[in-house]
Parts: structure tokens; C-alpha cells; sequence
């Protein structure tokens, strides 16, 4: 058993971590403030090469493995979880898609672009009606000589409003059940693809969150990525490799949260002494470190099994649940820790308790998660 | 194609350095990073490189760890390493390392024009390796550097000293020891980490040296830097400043 990272990934870490105290630790709690997508911030992610780092480099990415862009997701959500949490959509989930399913040529038009961070990926299953039931989907789409037209709507998709490649998934057979799912690349530009509303959020604020809307969209049938009927297939594909994302932007969550939990405790003096004497304050503090540690080893297990080409469905609904779960948990304490200065806004963890709480709802919610577990354990 | 060499330091990272309970400095889960004008170094090498087509060498002497720190140095733009490393090389003093730089460089690498050093090390900040090294290989040394540029046969310095700023002019070969606003560090991207390892890097270990000179500095102990405040108050008028200078003498603190 080896628990040591590659002196590259060590690096890798230095790197980021500074990259973030100087880009992104400055502007977090402004673009959570106006819900602003950080273009300028995302300039310097695509110049760096940190948008498509476990994209092999013949397609535009860093040619890292999954754990390396794992520990950047993480550094870069313990500033800014909202940022964390774009990468890893882009990069984990629709970039990786299309590498997994994709023909060369929609390797070349579509995932070389995004890998070199020329434009943002997202990934666009959920509707109005079709949250956890995926099933009840009722977006479709209709082969017409060579294009496909897609009639339906999408409801909160991640970088809807800033992306340049779309993931989206309709029924091309829905008589077929699980086996009549596809997936289809749709670019910005096809015709009858409007962005819908933009939806105001508790936390997550400056990732873009919007309704996708398809009348009559065109897309050539070379769009179709993979087979058709094979869409819920690779949704699900999609979703393990993001999970491990979500767990790990919740290490970073995590981390800050101690980060700060820590240096306050010890610098908030109440009754003559530092509040980090108390042992209330301490055991907080304590079972944060537990459950941190637990969280990122849960993490990088399951990037390491994806990695070393294992299965890891289960591991990432693991790590998904118990990482989303603790951050949850242990924000509310931090903010507990801070007392009233927690609760006002200059505090970091106050941004992080709201930032925190998406991941209990996302790519599968914790009931979902446990759903996954259970039915792989009792099989 | 001119050649600069960037010497650098694999230092400990003091962010990580905790105080004892008894005054005493912990260092049992420290990291360790390049030391700080050391970058400066490094990065100035692969500037001059990006401006003039020239080929960027980093050379540092230290324990084996310290390969991790010869990557970093590759990932930031330099072409190939010479890497001296021994497990008794973390508690080499000033000279004993200018020494081994001096040897190395004169034995390993032909021709070099410019060799760019740190104004001093992170760790222990002697200021003594860049002049010593200048001295050994007889070229000449230009100190507290801030801007820096490379002419037909000779480089020009601007050197920041207590009177203002001083422009001078050296012959080629020379060293140069920088000062931190030289420059601002890049932070090397994902892919420039991944390829660091596949660059050239000659490995000279301890056997390959003449006999180690002995050591001209000696430490007898380390122990962390307190401050106590006294929690005196002095006002801003005449006879309050009086006060204020009669209590730093009493101090001792002014003769
Ligand atoms: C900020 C944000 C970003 C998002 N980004 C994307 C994106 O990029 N792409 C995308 O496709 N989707 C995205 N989503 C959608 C997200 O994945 C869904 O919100 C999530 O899957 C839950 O669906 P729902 O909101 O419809 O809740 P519902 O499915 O209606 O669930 C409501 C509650 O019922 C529970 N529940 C439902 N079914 C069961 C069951 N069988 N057993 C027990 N409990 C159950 C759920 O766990 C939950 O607690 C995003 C959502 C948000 C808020």
C-alpha cells in the first residue's frame, strides 16, 4: 500500500495553491456577492493549462491522470468552491465524456477546444419533471435526413450560460426504456438552441446555473456522441468520474473551513483566554480534521481505482455522500466557531456553509447516493 | 547561443517550521520549496533564454529530496539540471557549497556567459555562495541586482544600492545575484510539471568530487525568535519623547 503522491502531483499542488492565494482567494467573496462568472479568472486557468489536465495532450489537455486534476479541484474549491466546481464539469465530466465516447472527429471539432480551455463544457439530463427519475425525461430528438432535431427543455445546468459545448440528452427511442436514451453534442450556435432563464442561487453563486431550451435544434447526426440508445449508459459514466469532483471540491470545502475554524479559535479571545482552550471548541475542531481526512481519502481512493482502470461506481457515491455530508455538517460548525461574525458576510465560512449544500443535491442527491450504495452492496 | 546558468537552493519552506513548547523549533512536518530570490534566479534564466535564445542550466547541491526541487526548476522553463546530491549535503555551509558549485561548473560545463544566483538562500540568507563562486572561478560578481539585460559580450546590470540605483556593465563570463523585484516567478502549469521529468538531468553524487573541504561556519544551536512587548505607552510631546529615549537607554537598546 503506497499513500504517496508522485513528486509531480506534490508540485502540482504548490502550484495551484498559489495560483489560487494570488487569483482566486482575492475575488471569491466579490463574484459570490454579483453571481459573476470570473471570466478574467478563467483566461488565466486556460493559459496556465488547468482546464483540461486529465485530457491526453494529442486532444489540447495536460495528459495528467485522474487524481492530479482531482487535487487541483480540490485546492481550487478551498478558495472558491464555485470554481472547483466549474473545472470539474467541464474537465471531469464533459470533457472526459467525450474522450470515453467520442469519435476522433468529435475529438478534434469539440473536446480539443474545451481541453485547451478555449470554451466551457456542459452537461444538460436534467428537466423541469426529471430530477433524480431520469427516466421521466421527456426532451426528444428525431433523425431528419443527416441532422437530428431536438424539441425540449433542460433545467439547471451548470455553465449553461457561459458554455460553448452542450451535453444533452434526449430519448431517440423512448418505446425502448434504459436502452432509448442518446446523448448529442449541440454547439452553441445550432439553430432553434436558446439559453433559458438563469436561475439565482443560495450558494454556488458565481458558477451559472440555467434553463436550456430546444425548439426545432438542428445537429448534424455526426453530433451523436457514441451509439444511440446508449445515453443513460454514459450519463451514468459521466456522473461517476463527476462525483469523485463533487467529493473532492468538498475536501477543499473542507480544508478552508479547518483553515479558518483553526485560526480564529485560536486568535477570538473570550474570558481571558483564546476560544480554542475550550474543549467544546476543540472536539468541533477535532472531528472536522477526522471527517476531513476521511473525506479526502474516500476521494482519492476512488480517483486512484479510476485511475488504475478498476471499478469505482460504488467508491464515488461513497466518496460523493460522505465528502458532501461532512462538508455540510462541519461548515455549520465553523460558522458556530465564528459565533455572529460567522454569520455576516466577510466571513469566509459563511460562503462555505452556503457553497456547501449544493453537494448534498447534485449529481445525484445523498438519498441517490445511498440508493447506489445499497443497491451494489445488497446485490 | 548564450548559456546561463541558475544556481539554486532546496530550502525548508518556513510557513511549515512550528515553535517548541520550550522555545525550540520544530521542524518535524516541514515541506521544502526553492528558496524565494532563488526563483527569482531561475526565472531570470528563462527570461534571458525567451529573449535571447540562450540555453538555461540550473545546478544545486543538496540531499537527494531535493530531486523533487530539480523538477521544479525544470518545470519553470530551465532546459537540463546538474544535480550534486549526498545524503550529509543538508548541512553544508556557504563555502563548502560554492566550492562544489565552482568545481562542478568548471569541470561539467564548457561555456557559460552568465551564472545567476539568489542575493542570499531562504534558509540561512549568508549572501555568501554567489561571491564565492564569482571569486573561485575568476569572473566577475554584480550583487543586488533588479534589472538585468544581455548585450553583444558583456550584460548589463542595474544594481540597487543605498544611494539610488547604479548601472554598470560587465564582460561576459560574469555572476549576477538578483534581487527579488527582478522579476515576477511564473507558476509553472500542469503539462510544464509533467514534462520537467522527461529533461535532461546529470546526477553527480559525492564520489565524483575532490575531498570536501572542512566547514568555516559552525552552528551550535537554533532556537526560535521571541518578542515580548513591555506594554509601555509614551505620548508624542517633548517631554514624552525624553521619557521614550531615557527608556530605551535604560534598555540599553540605544548608547
Ligand atoms: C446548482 C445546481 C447545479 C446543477 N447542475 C446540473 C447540471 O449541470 N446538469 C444537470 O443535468 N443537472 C444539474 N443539476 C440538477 C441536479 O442534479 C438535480 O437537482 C438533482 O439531481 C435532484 O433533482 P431534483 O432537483 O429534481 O430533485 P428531486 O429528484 O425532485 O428530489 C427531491 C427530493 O426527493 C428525494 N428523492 C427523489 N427520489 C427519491 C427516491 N426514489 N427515494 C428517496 N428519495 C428520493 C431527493 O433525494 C430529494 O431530497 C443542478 C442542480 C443545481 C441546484
Amino acid at each position: 500500500m503506497d499513500f504517496k503522491f508522485t513528486e509531480e502531483q506534490e508540485l502540482i499542488r504548490k502550484n495551484v495553491r498559489e495560483f489560487c492565494l494570488k487569483n482566486v482567494e482575492p475575488i471569491a467573496a466579490e463574484i459570490d456577492e454579483n453571481s459573476r462568472h470570473p471570466a478574467e479568472l478563467f483566461q488565466k486557468l486556460s493559459d496556465g493549462g488547468w482546464m483540461g489536465i486529465p485530457i491526453p495532450q494529442e486532444y489540447g489537455g495536460a495528459g495528467a491522470d485522474f487524481l492530479t486534476s482531482i487535487i487541483v479541484v480540490e485546492e481550487l474549491s478551498r478558495s472558491c468552491a464555485s470554481t472547483g466546481f466549474t473545472i470539474s464539469t467541464h474537465a471531469g465530466i464533459v470533457c472526459t465524456m467525450i474522450l470515453l465516447f467520442g469519435t476522433e472527429e468529435q475529438k478534434k471539432n469539440y473536446l480539443t477546444p474545451m481541453a485547451e480551455g478555449r470554451h466551457l463544457g456542459a452537461f444538460a439530463l436534467t428537466e423541469p419533471g426529471a430530477g433524480t427519475d431520469v427516466m421521466a425525461v421527456t426532451t426528444a430528438a428525431v433523425l431528419d435526413g443527416s441532422d437530428y432535431v431536438i424539441n425540449g427543455t433542460k433545467t439547471f445546468t451548470s455553465n449553461g450560460p457561459t458554455a460553448g459545448t452542450y451535453l444533452v440528452f434526449a430519448w431517440t427511442d423512448k418505446s425502448a426504456g434504459r436502452k432509448g436514451m442518446s446523448t448529442f453534442i449541440v454547439p452553441r450556435e445550432a439553430p432553434g438552441f436558446r439559453v433559458g432563464e438563469h436561475f439565482k442561487k443560495m450558494g454556488l453563486r458565481s458558477s451559472q446555473t440555467s434553463e436550456l431550451i430546444f425548439k426545432d435544434c438542428r445537429v448534424s447526426k455526426n453530433n451523436l456522441l457514441g451509439k444511440e440508445g446508449a445515453g443513460l449508459p454514459m450519463a451514468m459514466a459521466g456522473f461517476d468520474g463527476g462525483r469523485i469532483g463533487i467529493a473532492a471540491q468538498c475536501v477543499g470545502i473542507l480544508q478552508a473551513a479547518l483553515d479558518e475554524s483553526i485560526r480564529y479559535s485560536k486568535e477570538r479571545i473570550q474570558f481571558g483566554s483564546p476560544i480554542a482552550r475550550n474543549q467544546a471548541i476543540a472536539w468541533m475542531i477535532a472531528d472536522m480534521a477526522t471527517d476531513l481526512s476521511a473525506a479526502r481519502f474516500l476521494a482519492y481512493h476512488a480517483a486512484w481505482l479510476k485511475d488504475q482502470k478498476l471499478p469505482f461506481s460504488k467508491e464515488a457515491a461513497m466518496a460523493k455522500l460522505y465528502a458532501s455530508e461532512a462538508a455540510m455538517r462541519h461548515t455549520v460548525k465553523a460558522v458556530q466557531i465564528h459565533g455572529g461574525y460567522g454569520y455576516c458576510k466577510g466571513a469566509k465560512v459563511e460562503r462555505l456553509m452556503r457553497d456547501a449544500k449544493i453537494t448534498e443535491i447534485y449529481e445525484g442527491t445523498s438519498e441517490a447516493m445511498r440508493m447506489v450504495i445499497s443497491g451494489t452492496v445488497l446485490r | 547561443m548564450p548559456t546561463v546558468i541558475a544556481c539554486f537552493k532546496w530550502v525548508i519552506d518556513e510557513a511549515y517550521i512550528r515553535r517548541g513548547p520550550s522555545g525550540d523549533l520544530d521542524f518535524s512536518s516541514v515541506d521544502y520549496k526553492i528558496g524565494e530570490y532563488d526563483r527569482n534566479a531561475i526565472e531570470e534564466a528563462v527570461r534571458l533564454k525567451e529573449a535571447s535564445g540562450a540555453k538555461a542550466i540550473a545546478v544545486t547541491v543538496g540531499m537527494p529530496e531535493a530531486a523533487k526541487g530539480v523538477k521544479d526548476a525544470l518545470s519553470r522553463g530551465i532546459d537540463e539540471a546538474y544535480f550534486i546530491a549526498d545524503s550529509s549535503f543538508g548541512n553544508l555551509d556557504s563555502s563548502q557549497t560554492a566550492l562544489i558549485l565552482t568545481e562542478v561548473i568548471r569541470s561539467r560545463i564548457e561555456h557559460y556567459d552568465v551564472i545567476l544566483c539568489g542575493e542570499g538562500s531562504s534558509d540561512l540568507y549568508a549572501q555568501q555562495v554567489g561571491p564565492r563562486l564569482a571569486e573561485q572561478l575568476g569572473i566577475p560578481c554584480i550583487s543586488f541586482v533588479q534589472k538585468l539585460s544581455l548585450a553583444k559580450d558583456q550584460l548589463v546590470a542595474e544594481r540597487r544600492v543605498d544611494e539610488g540605483i547604479e548601472v554598470i556593465t560587465a564582460p561576459l563570463p560574469a555572476l549576477v545575484t538578483v534581487l527579488p523585484d527582478i522579476n515576477v516567478p511564473r507558476i509553472p502549469g500542469v503539462k510544464d510539471t509533467l514534462m520537467a521529468g522527461k529533461k535532461p538531468t546529470a546526477k553527480i553524487i559525492k564520489d565524483d568530487l575532490p575531498p570536501l573541504s572542512e566547514p568555516l561556519v559552525r552552528t551550535i544551536s537554533l532556537t526560535s525568535s521571541r518578542m515580548e512587548r513591555s506594554c509601555e505607552r509614551f505620548g508624542t510631546d517633548a517631554a514624552e519623547i525624553a521619557r521614550f529615549v531615557g527608556s530605551l537607554r535604560k534598555k540599553g537598546v540605544i548608547g
